[in-house]
């Protein structure tokens, strides 16, 4: 029986192919959508699930307040490690390491000259028998008791032992020699294979904790040792047993703290706290960061299934309108099968089985786009998504169930309206006459409003988006940001001296203009902060203060004004310029009010010698705040800014400048590899999430617009048919194809304005949810709305003169003699 | 209350079909009895408009009456719940179309098997039945044709045929011929004759030919929803 509906199903397909092409595409790409953020999401949700005691994993982090401001570090003080087992009831295990910076320098001495060097190498660890016990690794040499029981031992994984040791086995690597900084020589005592599949563990060096001693410098060995000390290097991950609850261990810790560290807090006017953080949120949560760099994000994985739910809707709709808007081509055949004996039932399953052949051909449909959404998609979508995905249990599982529910959700309401039909009207030609149509339309024009309400959403949302961008990248900063490069020096190699050389060849280049030694560029991802004091008289004033550091020639290469006062020179050290903001703060109103007063930090009081004018230190999600430029030689700095003179036509001098600071940098740190970047490209970055996510608007906005005009050329291929004598008969008496088009695009573009009506406050209000996420943001302006109803009205009224200008033209007498 | 009787294939007792048209009833049937034997051959004739096709309709059970009893094989069909009728329905009675009424999709042999898999008959058992009609019809070779790849008595040989491969016990036609030539109509009235006298099937049909009316063995004239006069022949 099934095989008999299949049959029928194909036929009725095959003679409709227009609108079976119409449907197919419209599902596949809602399909494909679904498909791929499935697939991110089933990878995402992947994420270290493999660990045996998974559930019991935690990572020990620790949240900070300074002066308010909440402020969140992966890490721990590096002695929590050493106790929190013995003194922390409900702890099984515990498993402390470090993490080396990421520009470990690596050696590999074969014996010859020139052995393996690797620069700029980063997952390097220092860690033991304890990590080991709680992630568990397969041993291919070697054994985890005793592997990394004592300093310059190291354990690589498979993958890494290949690359530093490619013709030799796990137990041939065992005693060789592996340098780490030219200074800590280690010894292979072991090879583990790397964790079977996707995980943000992703070391691959395990030097052994006690090398520690030797590999970090004096500094920061003694800084390890301090409780008021974090850095995100010291890592901490512990096993809670079943009784214990992560509220009463972070209560235990609380105590803990305050035993080892009682003034914990009050030194930085904030809070310390240390927090447990399941193993299964380390993957989606950026505010503590993984190991791995990238992080998922949820609310983008949510706004990605909104789209793809949107876009499924979007062609289930179709599907709707264009079978019920057909259903009296098929009233005959279905008067016909039930006065022959077909009951309603079987009448239904006939039509849901048409349909679920359609959505399998969009399914089979969808699949084949894959490889072309993962290639186009490169960028947004994890490398490590690719088609072979497809053959997982888990996508094929979700793709059947995606099919029923399409192919349910699209099917179910046609196949009632078909099946409903009387036998005798039918027979007797009746379909049109009575409620039942006017019903069907009533919910057609409904189901077309929502799909253009859907599509003008998107249409307005990427326009907002766009403005937003284009805003936050023209907005005038305060700084001069284009033509100014900066270059990072060696922080390993951070010899004043050396800098001064290498600023000194800098400034024989004719194509530079000025060059300053300071911190960050004035807009920076990430910014240094201190709390300070001002004394008027009779009241206190405390605020926090951004610092930036910069010699006398920082405020000229950015081009900062000087509103009062002076610039730093070279013999200043405890003077600070500050911007307008914290002028205001400090309750003056002219600038030359604030010079000469002083400002208090820790045991230090600064003058303030100059006010400059505000200029934004972040990105523009974040508004303006109290912010000093301090004289760069009171601090370790290493960022060289580089002022180019503007390009001349032709354009080249940038080139022979960049390829000149290359040269000099060659001769200067013949060790390192230059690491430079333009302001305003690095300015750009900040909103690379913006960007993204306009790219993404984009695309849902075009396949949302298409598919929906898609639909709109099925409902006016119908009604053109439907149509097709009055057509005839209104040409015969004299209207023109003008009239006639305007007469059939009439009732559709009336729908068009209504979902326009109805969007535009919803996309209002989405809007500026949005757009609360920026300080300084862009207007919400009408033209914002007009522009992307007018679009969606053209675009339909294009869309819909395929149809009515054919159908207009048509000769009546054709039209009319076949009645 | 009126019984049906054993030797009636079907029964209709002050049988009432009306339209509210504000204040009046518009009557398309009005207060019409008939019954109806098993082997019986009955032409009902009568002008536009006069009820022939609701009344067969009402017969066919495509149509409900809005007063009056109907019974059929000795079930009262005006008493049953939609399914129990469909399922009556299924089992006894044949449908012919003066449009013939074939699934344009469907060839001549599918069209002839559709009614058989809507009673659930097993695909071996369905091949050999219609095999056999498409045997005694002599469409053997047209059996993987479509519809619209026939001419209209051949179509209509198909919907004769398609209405009697469930073996039904009344056979109803509306106006059979209606869109036939003489000689293709001749042969279809030639084949309900054959039908009503060899196979024993009960036959009403709809007509406006009295040529075809007199292939019957009774003559129901209707004008106005009534009965106007019943001849045997």
């Amino acid at each position: 029986m099934l095989k008999n509906y299949f049959k029928t199903a194909w036929r009725s397909i095959m003679r409709q192919k227009v609108f079976t092409m119409i449907n197919v595409t419209g599902l596949a790409i809602g399909i494909s959508a679904a498909l791929v953020i499935y697939m991110i999401a089933v990878y995402d949700f992947s994420f270290d699930s493999f660990h045996p005691k998974r559930d019991k994993i935690y990572h020990v982090v620790t949240n900070f307040t300074f002066s308010g401001v909440p402020y969140k570090n992966g890490g721990v003080t590096s002695p929590l490690g050493g106790v929190i087992k013995n003194e922390i009831a409900g702890i099984t295990e515990a498993a402390p390491f470090y993490i080396a910076n990421d520009d470990t320098k690596i050696t590999v001495p074969d014996g010859t000259a020139t052995p393996l060097n690797l620069k700029k190498q980063d997952k390097v660890v220092y860690a033991d028998a304890r990590y080991f016990n709680i992630f568990q690794y397969k041993w291919l040499a070697g054994e985890a008791k005793t592997a990394l029981s004592t300093p310059y031992k190291v354990v690589l994984t498979q993958k890494q032992a290949e690359l530093y040791f490619p013709r030799l086995t796990p137990a041939q690597v065992i005693g060789r020699k592996v340098i780490y900084n030219d200074t800590v020589n280690t010894v292979v005592t072991g090879v583990v294979e790397n964790l079977p599949g996707n995980t943000d563990f992703v070391f691959h060096d395990f030097i052994s904790f006690s090398s520690m001693g030797v590999a970090l410098s004096a500094d920061q060995q003694k800084y390890n040792q301090r409780w008021d000390n974090t850095t995100s290097a010291s890592q901490l991950f512990v096993v809670l047993d079943d009784k214990a609850t992560v509220a009463n261990i972070e209560a235990q810790l609380e105590k803990l703290q305050k035993k080892y560290d009682p003034n914990n807090g009050k030194d930085f006017n904030g809070t310390q706290d240390f927090k447990l953080q399941p193993l299964k949120d380390i993957h989606f949560n950026s505010e503590y960061a993984t190991f791995n760099y990238r992080t998922a994000n949820l609310t983008t994985l949510y706004g990605l299934l909104a789209i793809a739910a949107f876009l499924l809707v979007l062609g289930c709709i179709n599907f709707i309108n264009l079978t019920t808007a057909q259903a009296v081509n098929r009233a005959k055949e279905i008067g016909i099968r039930k006065t022959i004996g077909g009951n309603r039932k079987q009448i239904i399953v006939q039509f849901l089985s048409e349909t679920f052949l359609i959505t399998v051909f969009a399914v089979l449909v969808s699949i084949a786009l894959v490889p072309l959404i993962l290639k186009f998609f490169t960028g947004f979508i994890p490398e490590d998504i690719t088609v072979g995905m497809l053959k997982e249990t888990s996508i094929i599982i979700f793709l059947i169930l995606l099919s029923v529910i399409v192919c349910l959700l699209s099917g179910f309401y046609p196949a009632m309206v078909l099946s409903g039909y009387k036998p005798v009207s039918v027979l007797k030609n009746q379909t049109h006459a009575g409620t039942g149509k006017t019903r069907n339309a009533w919910l057609r024009k409904s189901l077309t409003v929502t799909q253009f309400v859907i599509a003008q959403f998107f249409i307005m949302a990427t326009i907002l988006v766009s403005k937003q961008i284009s805003y936050t990248l023209n907005k005038d900063l305060g700084f001069k940001q284009d033509a100014v490069l900066f270059v990072n020096t060696p922080w390993r190699e951070n010899n004043a001296d050396k800098k001064q050389v290498f600023v000194n060849k800098l400034k024989s280049f004719p194509q530079i203009e000025n060059i300053s030694i300071g911190s960050t560029p004035p807009s920076s991802a990430g910014y240094n902060t201190t709390s300070v004091k001002y004394i008027d008289g009779k009241k206190e004033i405390k605020t926090d203060l951004q610092l930036k550091n910069g010699d006398e020639n920082y405020i000229n290469v950015y081009k900062i004004k000087l509103l009062a006062g002076r610039n730093i020179t070279k013999s200043d050290t405890t003077q600070m310029m500050i911007n307008e903001t914290y002028l205001h703060t400090l309750g003056f109103k002219k600038p030359e009010q604030a010079i000469g007063k002083f400002i208090e930090h820790g045991d230090t009081k600064d003058m303030v010698i100059g006010v400059v004018n505000d200029f934004y230190s972040a990105s523009l999600h974040s508004p303006i705040k109290p912010l000093a430029i301090v004289p760069a030689w009171k601090y370790n700095n290493y960022v060289v800014h580089v002022a180019l003179k503007p390009k001349t036509e032709g354009g080249g001098e940038w080139k022979k400048a960049i390829a000149q600071i290359q040269a000099a940098w060659k001769e200067v740190y013949p060790e390192y590899d230059i690491d430079y970047g333009f302001v305003d490209e690095s300015i750009a970055k900040f909103y690379e999430s913006e960007q993204r996510m306009s790219k993404l608007l984009a695309w849902s906005t075009g396949l949302s617009v298409f598919i929906s005009c898609l639909g709109l050329l099925g409902l006016a291929i119908y009604t053109t048919g439907q149509r097709t004598k009055e057509i005839g008969i209104r040409k015969v008496l004299g209207s023109s194809v003008r009239q006639i088009v305007s007469l059939l695009s009439k009732e559709l573009v009336l729908l068009v304005i209504l979902a326009f009506v109805i969007v535009t406050p919803l996309a209002w209000w989405a809007m500026h949810k949005w757009i609360e996420n920026f300080a300084e943001h862009t207007a919400i302006s009408w033209w914002v709305f007009a522009l992307g109803g007018l679009a969606m009205l053209l675009t339909a009224i294009i869309t819909l003169s395929f149809q009515t200008v054919k159908a207009a033209m048509a000769n009546p007498v054709k039209s009319l003699r076949s009645e | 209350m009126p019984k049906s009787f054993n030797n009636n294939m079907l029964s209709l007792q002050h049988i009432s079909k009306y339209y509210q048209n504000g204040p009046n009833k518009a009557y398309v049937i009005n207060d019409l009895s008939l019954d109806i034997e098993e082997g019986e051959f009955v032409s009902i004739m009568g002008p536009s408009g006069s009820g022939k096709s609701t009344l067969l309709n009402i017969i066919g059970m495509l149509d409900a009456p809005t007063d009056g009893y109907h019974y059929f094989i000795d079930q009262p069909v005006h008493q049953l719940k939609e399914k129990q009728r469909s399922a009556l329905y299924k089992q006894y009675i044949g449908f012919v179309f003066q449009a013939y009424h074939l699934i344009d999709e469907l060839t001549v042999y599918e069209n002839i098997e559709t009614p058989l898999i809507y009673q659930d008959i097993k695909g071996s058992e369905r091949k050999a039945l219609v095999a056999d009609m498409l045997d005694r019809f002599g469409i053997v070779g047209k059996k993987d044709l479509f519809p619209s790849q026939l001419s209209g008595g051949q179509q209509q040989l198909v919907g004769v045929a398609r209405a009697l491969i469930s073996k039904p016990k009344l056979l109803l036609a509306d106006e059979p011929t209606g869109n036939l030539n003489s000689k293709q109509g001749e042969e279809i009235m030639e084949l309900f004759r054959k039908l009503n006298k060899e196979d024993g099937v009960t036959i009403v049909q709809v007509t406006h030919s009295e040529k075809n009316a007199q292939y019957g063995s009774r003559i129901i004239n209707l004008l106005d929803g009534r009965i106007e006069s019943s001849i045997t022949l």
